[in-house]
């Protein structure tokens, strides 16, 4: 049975079980079949790609010293390799201390295969991975013209009033 | 392979320059009895500790992270990643306790009170849970804020130490400290750190001392080059934040909560 994403779950496991069948909008098979081949681990990441999938949706390049090290200190991420082009087309990743909170970050999809449920591919399995490993607070910053994405997801904005806050050192 | 690696090394250098300052010790300071040292001159400790097992590394260990840092440069870098063990050894360095003694108080019997943060103290858990109690937060299973605790990039903590007249010659051996506030961030020790759990000891508040563990935290997460630092803030607490720094709602960006449990 599929559980629709826009009821609110009685419980985290049951918005996310541990298996896979009837859980995902699009199973891994139908990924692949579809042409995608789901990564849930940064082995086999090509940097240049991940940059170049970074600027192609306005994000700045990375340095790779950096993104080595970010991704080494990623708890979970998933990514898909188009197969056919051997291109990295959609990413995302979430830190945290693996207990309690866990923020997702860079959530990409190349422009070129928007619109076809990916970027929903990723993140329902990041989620229903941080939710395995008992992660109750999960969050994320969300650029405005994303808010609408993350909602049928079962994301929340300001819930009671709680604001997004970044240091910024112009004020300082 | 990108070489844009000046800025960094700029820093790195600077960073190196800092830790290597000789730091007053406070035995030679005026022993009188004073309220408060204004925080604008903070002090700067690197005092090893005897029972830290990650902190006391000398000078020369110092020197290796530099020479290290330059080797790399000189090799090229992969395109993909083909080692996933992250290099211990750098992040020790950067890791290294980082003290502040943001308030001195001499009693009359020559007690001396100070209030100290360091950004890699090791905070005890039964402390943090006492603390918990105080705010009126609910208590979380030990064994897990034990988990938070070690996979946070950075927890800083406000202790009181108290240094009894007796004991002044042995610096450590008199000492009693106090947990007295905490801040914890995540991050991906790269780009983006998450500030939680911000908490003061609520007879210690109304000093602006949870704005001086704050501020401090930042500066701590700057000098690792940590350019996004973030949090989630309690309407309440917002115009705080705003006070040191800290932007809502930055270009527009909204936090967003899964199911979150209000």
């Amino acid at each position: 049975m599929r559980i629709s994403s826009k009821r609110r779950a009685s419980s985290v496991s049951e918005a996310f079980g541990v298996t896979e069948s009837g859980l995902f909008s699009l199973s891994n098979d139908e990924l692949l079949s579809r042409g995608f081949e789901l990564h849930s681990s940064y082995e086999g990441i090509d940097l240049d790609q991940l940059n170049s999938l970074f600027l192609k949706v306005g994000f700045p390049r990375r340095k790779k010293e950096k993104l080595t090290r970010a991704l080494q200190h990623t708890l979970s991420l998933f990514w898909l390799r188009d197969v056919k082009s051997d291109q990295m087309i959609a990413f995302a990743r979430a830190t945290g201390d693996n207990v309690f909170n866990a923020i997702i970050w860079d959530v990409v999809v190349d422009p070129s295969y928007q619109g076809a449920g990916l970027g929903k591919a990723v993140m329902e399995r990041l989620m229903a991975d941080l939710v395995k490993r008992g992660i109750s607070n999960i969050a994320l910053y969300a650029e405005s013209n994303v808010v609408g994405f993350y909602r049928p997801l079962g994301f929340v904005s300001d819930p009671d009033g709680i604001r997004a806050m970044a240091y910024s050192r112009k004020r300082r | 392979m990108e070489m844009d690696m000046d800025m960094d090394m700029v820093q790195l250098n600077m960073d190196i320059q800092m830790k290597r300052m000789q730091v007053r010790s406070v035995e030679s300071q005026r022993w009188q009895e004073h309220e408060h040292i204004p925080l604008t001159s903070l002090h700067h400790s690197h005092a090893t500790k005897p029972n830290s097992g990650r902190r006391g590394k000398s000078v020369h260990a110092r020197a290796s992270l530099w020479d290290s840092i330059r080797a790399g440069l000189l090799k090229s870098s992969p395109a993909t990643l083909a080692d996933p063990k992250p290099s211990d050894e750098d992040e020790e360095e950067e890791l290294q306790s980082e003290e502040v003694i943001l308030l001195e108080k001499v009693q009359t019997d020559g007690t001396v009170e100070r209030i100290v943060f360091d950004s890699g103290a090791d905070v005890d858990v039964s402390d943090l849970e006492l603390l918990c109690d105080k705010v009126g937060w609910p208590r979380r299973p030990p064994a897990k804020v034990k988990a938070a605790l070690r996979n946070s990039y950075m927890v800083a903590s406000l202790h009181l130490h108290r240094q009894l007249p007796l004991s002044e010659k042995n610096n450590d051996g008199g000492n009693k400290r106090e947990l007295i506030g905490l801040a914890r961030a995540t991050s991906d020790h790269a780009f983006n750190a998450t500030i939680w759990d911000v908490l003061i000891d609520p007879m210690y508040q109304g000093q602006g001392l949870g704005k001086a563990l704050v501020e401090q935290m930042v500066r701590a997460l700057l000098r690792r080059d940590i350019g996004n630092i973030t949090l989630f803030a309690d309407a309440q607490v917002v115009d705080f934040y705003k006070g040191l720094g800290f932007e809502a709602d930055p270009e527009g960006i909204k936090g967003m909560f899964w199911y979150p449990r209000f």
